[in-house]
């Protein structure tokens, strides 16, 4: 249960460093814009909201975390041990994953209340901060400074909001398909109207083959940016 | 317990090899030093050895069995104190210790018991942010063998230690020792090497020129006299004699009958000066 124990470390580690704190704050900003909206668009806002957000959460706070682990030098000592990177990996995505979901529970049970598709709508969060969390992992591993990630992730997650404009009507969805966030929005959608089995499987499946893509291309990164260079620069001189 | 042959081992990225064909061998509950200048190729040896640089040519084997093969299972084997010592800043010594724990299968001592054998039990609740180097060194040291490992790594252990942590430390380590543990020390500090150590490596430019126990060296290497300094007529004089039959050298006995001795020692080599003389480098 090397993973588990990993996985409540981050969870600790999230709550020590404020994380959470100043997560519940965000969320009671936007119900509190929310409360301003219209209740026409409100579902609508919603299911941006609740998109948006677990990118930025995925993002920042694995950004965040690999670079406060980075600043504590903790990564070669936490490797001496048998943890594998990918228990480690898996760890900071769940954890962060969790939070994602429960925040937008939250926001969706407050303002339009409970989705019509708990599962879906579960799942949908889920897998996209897991994505997005693999991706900021993949991120932060070429990235020297704080802001450095910031610039550095925006290059990277832009293409993938990309779908928000077939969202708003532009473009045929065809164009969209190949991108996870297209299947994160169908899935969030099932607030709105109901989804066919068709839109289901191919939502979960580009999320599930994004994650697998993520996945590789940050235990990639990682191992070849972070765990390879741990006192290089000592070593080498 | 440690076999290695013709290890050699180049960065990814450059054709330098920080690692030129070394050999060695470490038996099982030896204490081995590897001592060296920054840059010697102490550090690379090391981590190869924890398996963090697998990309390694010639033979690395550990009970036999090549490093580059072992799966995750060898970390519940060994033990590691890295020459920084690093820990979640915002958590406090038990935590850390914790945390690190459920890393392992093996372990299940309580952690509290090995804080007070380091004389930290006291600040077990602090946050490690709030600990002198010297407190984190030893805390760095309880990490490392919270899961009786087999094998211990110790990078420059007793590096920015006040003397009487590091006499701590180097009791901790001869501890380990008694314990039946096999324990690799990388250090620049000789005075350490030499006061631990059963044999030591000299290692520079990548490769190692000399092996042996310091003592063996030490004799080897030295001169085969004695240093006598005593007073006559309220003047201090230093006379050297040779070693062989000094109980027969009629003008030694003289001396050490007719004058108060200040001082008298035999004038065996330090290690710093037989690395010098070795290898035509200091250890800074």
């Amino acid at each position: 249960m090397r993973w588990g124990n990993a996985l409540a470390h981050d969870i600790r580690f999230q709550w020590r460093h404020g994380f959470y704190g100043v997560y519940i704050l965000i969320c009671l900003l936007y119900l509190l814009l929310l409360h301003f909206v219209p209740a026409d668009n409100q579902a609508s806002i919603v299911v941006l909201l609740t998109f948006s957000d677990p990118s930025a959460v995925g993002l920042i706070l694995a950004g965040g975390i690999i670079l406060l682990e980075k600043d504590q030098g903790i990564h070669h000592h936490l490797f001496a041990t048998p943890l594998r990177l990918q228990e480690y990996l898996i760890a900071k995505a769940l954890s962060i994953s969790v939070l994602s979901a429960s925040a937008a529970w939250v926001i969706h049970g407050f303002s339009i209340g409970v989705p019509a598709s708990p599962i879906l709508f579960t799942l949908s969060i889920l897998l996209s901060s897991s994505f997005f969390t693999f991706l900021s992992i993949g991120v932060v591993s070429r990235a020297r400074s704080i802001n450095g990630f910031i610039l550095l992730s925006q290059v990277y997650v832009l293409p993938f909001a990309l779908p928000l404009l077939y969202f708003f009507g532009i473009g045929r969805e065809i164009l969209y398909l190949i991108f996870p966030t297209h299947g994160s929005l169908l899935l969030l959608q099932s607030a709105l109207r109901p989804l066919s089995w068709r839109e289901i499987v191919y939502a979960l499946a580009i999320l599930i083959v994004w994650n697998g893509i993520a996945f590789l291309w940050a235990q990639r990164s990682f191992e070849r940016r972070i765990l390879l260079r741990i006192g290089e620069r000592r070593d080498r001189r | 317990m440690i076999d290695v042959e013709q290890l050699e081992y180049s960065y990814p990225g450059t054709s330098k090899k920080t690692l030129q064909g070394i050999d060695f061998s470490i038996a099982r509950g030896e204490v081995f030093g590897f001592l060296g200048p920054s840059g010697a190729g102490k550090s690379t040896t090391q981590k190869i050895l924890i398996g963090a640089l697998r990309n390694y040519t010639g033979s690395v084997r550990i009970q036999g069995q090549e490093i580059r093969h072992l799966g995750s299972d060898y970390y519940e084997r060994i033990g590691v104190a890295f020459e920084f010592p690093n820990f979640y800043s915002k958590f406090t010594a038990l935590e850390n210790l914790k945390l690190f724990q459920s890393l392992y299968r093996a372990s299940k001592d309580d952690p509290m018991d090995l804080l007070g054998k380091v004389g930290l039990d006291q600040a077990a609740h602090m946050k490690v942010s709030q600990f002198s180097k010297g407190m984190k060194m030893r805390l760095n040291f309880c990490r490392s063998i919270l899961h009786h490992p087999d094998i211990l790594f110790l990078d420059e252990p007793t590096s920015g230690l006040d003397p009487l942590n590091a006499k701590i430390m180097k009791d901790l380590i001869l501890e380990q020792k008694a314990a039946g543990t096999t324990v690799l020390i990388t250090t620049h500090n000789m005075h350490a090497a030499e006061e631990l150590c059963d044999r030591v490596a000299f290692i520079v430019d990548g490769q190692i020129p000399l092996i042996d126990s310091p003592r063996a060296l030490k004799l080897h290497h030295g001169q085969q006299r004695v240093r006598l300094e005593y007073t006559s007529s309220e003047e201090k004089h230093i006379e050297e004699f040779p070693t062989h039959n000094l109980g027969n050298n009629e003008r030694f006995l003289q001396l050490i009958r007719q004058h108060p001795i200040e001082t008298l020692h035999s004038l065996e080599a330090t290690l710093d000066q037989i690395f010098i003389d070795v290898t035509g480098r200091t250890l800074v």
